[in-house]
């Protein structure tokens, strides 16, 4: 037996656990403030999302998912690190009313609800194509989470995470559908633009306030 | 024998590359962009599809397709005419650009943009095209950050609805593929139609999804915001054309005029509604831009009876209006270092010129007599009250709410200099807000002079397939 095979089977064998595992991370992904949790948890989702795939697409291709998670997941890391010690200006009543309504707490009680609704009507759901009652509540699952990230994070890293878990939903089920090489080529290395597109944004939004003495009139753009 | 998308895409590309090392000398880069830009122009509309012409002693066939697997690139005579929009569009944004002060890094990200625009027009297979848009997406973070810190929310907005518009389009595909497996079984294109439609909602981004457009105009420079806008949405609405001319099932499977037309209305009222209260110049120009192009839906939803004649010819008009707005905004939030309508007075004493553009560009988005876009409007307004007069009365409404803004705006650049001294605006920058209110007056009084360009595009636009 190969490798590819052994993984294959296991992915096989432990698709439930698997499956609620990756749900898990996607919750934890859009309830935790914390960046290095969140990080943590899309790591752990790209590696389970690459084993889901052995499943239903040649190792190989499973395994770049994995490489192009690890990579965003690290670019990150990195414009994360960057900001850390940096303070953020303060805000008035006005400007801090987003944060309030996106507590953890709320956040929590948020995911609770959308998970009752889930669980309540998951067997109503259309099926979906070429995909089993596992994976497809897992792609169900997914898509809602980020959905709900998308909803509740205003700051680029946490909004950011919760489009990738998006993104890792539709993968689940395209990339079993397609046979195109090129395609899923082109998906992951957009991944990878994605990831670098939201680290700049992560570090433009979080240096706010921390530049002094800018050249030149407000309103002369400066690159 | 160079084909047509290589020549195209390679030159676009290798100049950007070249352009990000020279962009700290701003006018070499602007002219060079320029030049790229308007040569490719002359290239791509002269030049024979079919036939082979020269170029610098090499041989090149426009029309010639460019094949990598499943992917093919091809210049068809519809696409020819996107192009050749796109790329003037360029030459006079990369002008602009360069004396309003809109920030070094546009002339390289500029051309790149246009790449993947060019490449989204002549992309099949169709299904994948919204996937260079979303591409286009990410590159447009770069361009609308501009090495700015703080507010990212115009730049993430810009990104995050065509990706995630794109699971929609490769979905619908798939279905596309499984339909004559089962000739007799409708349901792969019904859920194809539907996925297509959600799709191109979050592509074209009207009312309720319309918030990229105002947080683009607060955040990003405003002849790069309205470069943006007049790239990408006429890319979108190409491709709109081009899915609604290949699969002509769509039409009938979701019922995509009435959509389209209902989402157009909407769009227009709310962005009148919205462009009447806004505080600040770059909201009210995002606001009345939401309007105007809700007004560009409504004649795309009109495509079975006259409608595509009279949206090519809003799209050429209303490219002045937006340029004409925008460089007026640009002038004079630099020169008076804000944006706030409380902080502009005396404006007018100072940057009579640009005011003058400001108010010109604001009454053409609200489609007023004497401006570029009066003859397009009034001609859409009575083809929508052939149909249904309660729409043309909706589209009115919108035009007094875009309207009250641009006199809101042009009010508050009158009055008494109060902040600190203002530099006056130089003879070029009067000259260049000059031309562009000349242009929008001379379009306004001979509205004919845009008939032939127009006509040229109709054809093609309308036989344009796979």
């Amino acid at each position: 037996m190969s490798f590819a095979d052994f993984i294959r089977q296991l992915s096989i064998l432990m698709g439930l656990p698997f499956v609620l595992a990756l749900g898990l991370a996607a919750a934890t992904i859009v309830v935790v403030r914390d960046w290095r949790a969140a990080l943590l948890a899309y790591g752990l989702l790209s590696v389970l999302l690459a084993l889901l795939l052995t499943q239903g697409i040649p190792m190989e291709w499973a395994l770049m998912q994995a490489i192009v998670g690890g990579l965003v997941a690290v670019m990150l890391f990195l414009s994360a690190g960057q900001l850390r010690g940096v303070r953020p200006p303060a805000a008035g009543r006005e400007g801090r009313w987003p944060q309030l309504a996106s507590l953890t707490s709320f956040r929590l009680l948020a995911v609770a609800l959308l998970a009752g609704a889930f669980f309540t009507a998951h067997s109503e759901l259309p099926a979906l194509p070429a995909v089993g009652s596992p994976l497809s509540d897992a792609i169900v699952w997914l898509v809602l989470m980020g959905v709900m990230g998308l909803a509740l994070h205003e700051e680029p890293l946490h909004a950011g995470l919760a489009l990738l878990v998006v993104l890792a939903g539709f993968m689940l089920l395209f990339f079993p559908l397609t046979r195109s090489r090129v395609i899923i080529g082109l998906l992951d290395s957009w991944q990878l633009l994605l990831g670098l597109a939201i680290s700049y944004l992560t570090v433009s939004r979080g240096l706010a306030g921390v530049e002094t003495g800018q050249e030149g009139p407000a309103f002369r753009w400066r690159q | 024998m160079i084909a047509g998308p290589v020549l195209l895409l390679t030159l676009l590309l290798v100049s950007a590359i070249g352009l990000y090392f020279l962009r700290k000398l701003e006018a070499l880069a602007a002219i060079l962009a320029a030049a790229v830009a308007g040569l490719l122009a002359v290239v791509v509309w002269r030049s024979p599809l079919g036939t082979p012409t020269s170029l610098a002693g090499r041989s090149i066939l426009v029309g010639q397709p460019v094949r990598l697997q499943d992917l093919s690139l091809q210049i068809t005579p519809a696409s020819q005419a996107l192009l050749v929009f796109l790329l003037v569009t360029a030459v006079a944004t990369f002008v602009l650009a360069w004396r309003t002060y809109q920030g070094r890094t546009f002339y390289p990200f500029g051309l790149a943009l246009l790449a993947l625009w060019s490449t989204a027009a002549l992309m099949q297979p169709l299904t994948l095209a919204p996937f260079v848009l979303a591409l286009s997406g990410i590159l447009a973070v770069f361009l609308i950050q501009a090495g700015k810190v703080g507010e990212t929310r115009g730049a993430w907005r810009q990104m995050l609805f065509p990706t995630l518009s794109v699971p929609m389009f490769l979905l619908a595909a798939w279905y596309i593929d499984q339909a004559p497996l089962n000739p007799d079984d409708l349901t792969p294109y019904r859920i194809a139609g539907w996925l297509l439609i959600a799709g191109f909602v979050l592509l074209l981004q009207p009312a309720p999804f319309h918030v990229a457009t105002p947080a683009v105009a607060g955040q990003a420079p405003p002849v790069v915001a309205a470069f943006l806008w007049i790239g990408g949405q006429s890319t979108v609405l190409f491709l709109l054309q081009r899915f609604l001319v290949t699969y002509p099932w769509l039409t009938s499977a979701v019922d995509s005029a009435s959509w389209l037309l209902w989402l157009g209305i909407f769009t227009a009222l709310v962005g009148g509604a919205l462009a009447s209260m806004q505080d600040t110049l770059g909201r009210y120009m995002g606001y009345a831009a939401v309007y105007d192009y809700g007004v560009m839906l409504v004649a795309m939803a009109l495509r079975g009876t006259a409608g595509v004649p009279v949206a090519i010819w809003l799209l050429l008009t209303r490219t002045v209006a937006l340029l004409t707005l925008a460089t007026g905004a640009a002038i004079v939030k630099h020169h008076m270092a804000t944006d706030r309508l409380s902080e502009l007075a005396g404006a007018s004493s100072r940057l009579p010129w640009s005011v003058a553009a400001l108010i010109m560009g604001g009454f053409a988005l609200a489609g007023m007599p004497l401006t570029v876009q009066f003859a397009s409007r009034w001609a859409l307004l009575e083809l929508v009250a052939e149909n249904d007069v309660r729409w043309s009365l909706f589209l009115y409404i919108g035009a007094i709410g875009a309207l009250v803004g641009a006199v809101r705006v042009g009010r508050a650049c009158f009055g008494k200099l109060s902040a600190s001294p203002v530099e006056r605006e130089s003879f070029g920058l009067a000259a260049l807000c000059a031309i562009l209110v000349g242009a929008g007056l001379l379009l306004g009084l001979l509205p004919q002079l845009l008939t032939g360009p127009v006509a040229a595009v109709i054809l093609p636009l309308s036989r344009l397939g796979p």
